[in-house]
């Protein structure tokens, strides 16, 4: 009854772009909705170090989902994302910070650079469009490989962007802390950039293009023989998640005021790759998921790291906890639900799932 | 040893708005490739009409694999060319040949996994609209799924159906490019008899609702028998013959090259 219900209404009025798009933005709404309430709700009654919490969680989640356009999308695994956190970071640095500070932290920049200053919003603008740039050059070389290649590939942008930033002191201070960056940016300017970015993840994923490209991620020559230009997709997505992965960095800059290359290493990669893995890369949902899990669990640990008295019992202090209870998290994980704790599903996705179960359950009782 | 002009055989009436024999036809003409040293296919020349039902025969490793690969893009030939309706194909991609109207199964079912079988057919079906010019008219993703049998299924996983009904989706996959012509590279393969009967019927529906070409790969000859107008036996990457079911499959040259391959299958 049910189904022939169904194929009557999706036939008479033909409404089939009408429908995904629709689809697209009511799942994108849920997303933007627990987000906000999350991030408004911190705002209002948080403390400062709570604030100060969920305002790095939140610059996690973008970099997040620029990793899930990508990797969740194609099923290629990427690694190099921290690099792009970098660029957008040191990008926006430079435009933004004052004349005068820069006169006395790196006067010697090239093209005359240290004699450059815009707003930060006009330097958050042009760090994402050179990351982007940058997205487009690599992602140029990186479509041409398929796997662990192309993952490989994604390890070394992530070394050769840390020594051009280690090594090019003139204009990237070296190993020495970048500071005197206007913190213009607090929370709220972050909720709002992280539910603009969720939707620009989660529309993509249910658009056309999106389907095409996580066709090509199961099955390559399969979705090639259905007219599906892999290599095309996959530099679409590259890019697009280059400038996500970017606007994170460029965001984190504005807020810190002080970046330092080494923040933006393999620790931070495999910190958001955990929280991608975690949460379940092939859904929006899940890196919000996984983001938020392990940003808590994480800060439990750092609690119990330094000793706690539990019941009387008092704990040694446990330096290391934390990195060793990532890879335990992580490999329970993979061990109980290897496809992360949203197994690729969005939140309306679940909600449907559960109200079908309901009703079934209701006729059966 | 070179094909035998269509005209030669019994080429049934093409449906309405389709002229066979006016150049809408899949033409192979010469075409070779060698592995190494050894040729895989060798000068093969082959077409196959609009609206025509063609079978392609033949033992293992007589090269049936290359040449689907050939004619899809996949691989380069050494030399000889695919003109389609006209159109030279030589030096497309893969996508490209698609798009052009070259839809294809595979022999062992390549479904996307991840996605439900609407979106499977999507997928097809949004790059043949973005990208067509001309060609057959596309129909809409939920009619094809109606036709195919499907549309009750629409939001199932793929890879939850089962398998004859995975043959079924895969076929409707390749029709939502609104191929020119379909190659179906051994549709029969695990069926059970009352299935194939069935493919049978859905193939020759699927020519004359869609009137495109349809190129079928088999071992099953029973099955090749049934559905097709024109049968060409492949043998060790050459055409051994062309010509009506009926003929083809009582020459005793293929009666040699089966039996005798199936006796040695036996003794091995």
């Amino acid at each position: 009854m049910n189904t022939i219900a169904f194929a009557e209404r999706t036939r008479g009025s033909r409404p089939f772009l009408d429908a995904r798009l629709a689809g697209n933005l009511r799942g994108s709404l849920w997303l933007v909705l627990i987000a906000a309430a999350i991030g408004l709700f911190v705002m209002a009654f948080g403390s400062p170090f709570i604030i100060r919490l969920t305002a790095t969680a939140f610059i996690n989640l973008i970099a997040v989902v620029g990793l899930q356009i990508f990797m969740g999308n194609s099923n290629v695994v990427n690694i190099g994302h921290a690099g792009f956190m970098a660029l957008g970071a040191y990008f926006t640095a430079i435009f933004a910070t004052p004349v005068m500070i820069k006169a006395s932290m790196i006067p010697n920049a090239p093209f005359g650079l240290a004699g450059v200053e815009v707003g930060a919003l006009y330097a958050f603008l042009i760090s994402v469009a050179l990351t982007s740039l940058i997205g487009l050059l690599t992602g140029l070389v990186l479509v041409r490989l398929a796997g662990i290649a192309a993952t490989i590939l994604t390890i070394s942008i992530l070394v050769i962007v840390q020594g051009v930033l280690v090594t090019w002191t003139d204009l990237f201070r070296g190993a020495q802390a970048f500071f005197g960056i206007p913190k213009v940016v607090g929370l709220g300017l972050i909720i709002v950039a992280t539910a603009a970015v969720l939707v620009v993840a989660r529309m993509f994923k249910g658009s056309r293009l999106g389907v095409q490209l996580r066709a090509s991620a199961t099955d390559p020559l399969a979705a090639e023989a259905m007219g599906v230009d892999v290599k095309r997709l996959r530099l679409i997505a590259w890019v697009l998640g280059s400038a996500v992965v970017g606007c994170a960095g460029a965001l984190y800059a504005l807020y810190a005021g002080t970046i330092n290359a080494r923040a933006f290493y393999f620790h931070t990669a495999f910190l958001t790759l955990a929280m991608a893995i975690v949460g379940g890369m092939r859904s929006v949902t899940g890196a919000m998921v996984g983001v938020a899990l392990l940003t808590v669990l994480l800060e439990l640990i750092r609690i119990l790291e330094g000793g706690i008295t539990v019941l009387g019992i008092a704990f040694p202090e446990m330096l290391g906890l934390s990195g060793l209870m990532l890879g335990v998290i992580i490999v329970a994980v993979m061990c109980f639900r290897s496809d992360g704790f949203m197994g690729g599903h969005e939140i309306e996705e679940v909600f449907a799932m559960l109200r079908r179960r309901l009703v079934a359950g209701k006729r059966e009782g | 040893m070179t094909a035998l002009p269509s005209s030669d055989v019994n080429v049934p009436e093409a449906p309405e708005g389709l002229s066979a024999g006016t150049g809408s036809c899949l033409d192979i003409a010469g075409l070779s490739k060698r592995f190494g040293g050894v040729y895989a296919v060798r000068d093969v020349s082959l077409r196959c009409d609009a609206g025509e039902i063609l079978g392609l025969i033949g033992p293992n490793g007589a090269g049936k694999s290359t040449l689907i690969n050939l004619i899809t893009g996949t691989l380069r030939p050494d030399t000889g060319q695919v003109t389609m309706d006209g159109r030279v194909m030589n030096g497309l991609t893969v996508p490209e040949c698609a798009r052009a109207g070259i839809g294809r199964t595979f022999q062992n079912i390549r479904l996307f996994a991840n996605l439900d079988v609407r979106q499977n057919v999507e997928v097809a079906h949004t790059t043949a609209s973005r990208h067509r010019e001309g060609g057959p008219e596309l129909h809409e993703i939920d009619d094809l799924l109606s036709r195919m049998g499907l549309l009750p299924l629409a939001d199932r996983l793929a890879t939850t159906l089962p398998y004859g009904l995975q043959r079924r989706l895969e076929i409707a996959r390749a029709l939502a490019l609104a191929p020119s012509y379909l190659l179906l590279d051994e549709p029969a393969a695990g069926m059970n008899d009352a299935e194939s009967e069935q493919l049978v019927d859905l193939i020759q529906k699927i020519r004359d609702d869609f009137g495109c070409g349809v190129l079928v790969i088999e071992h099953d000859l029973r099955f090749i028998r049934r559905v097709c107008e024109r049968v060409a036996v492949l043998h060790m990457g050459e055409i051994l013959t062309i010509g009506s079911p009926e003929a083809v499959l009582n020459d005793p040259r293929v009666i040699e090259v089966y039996i005798g391959a199936a006796s040695e299958d036996e003794a091995a």
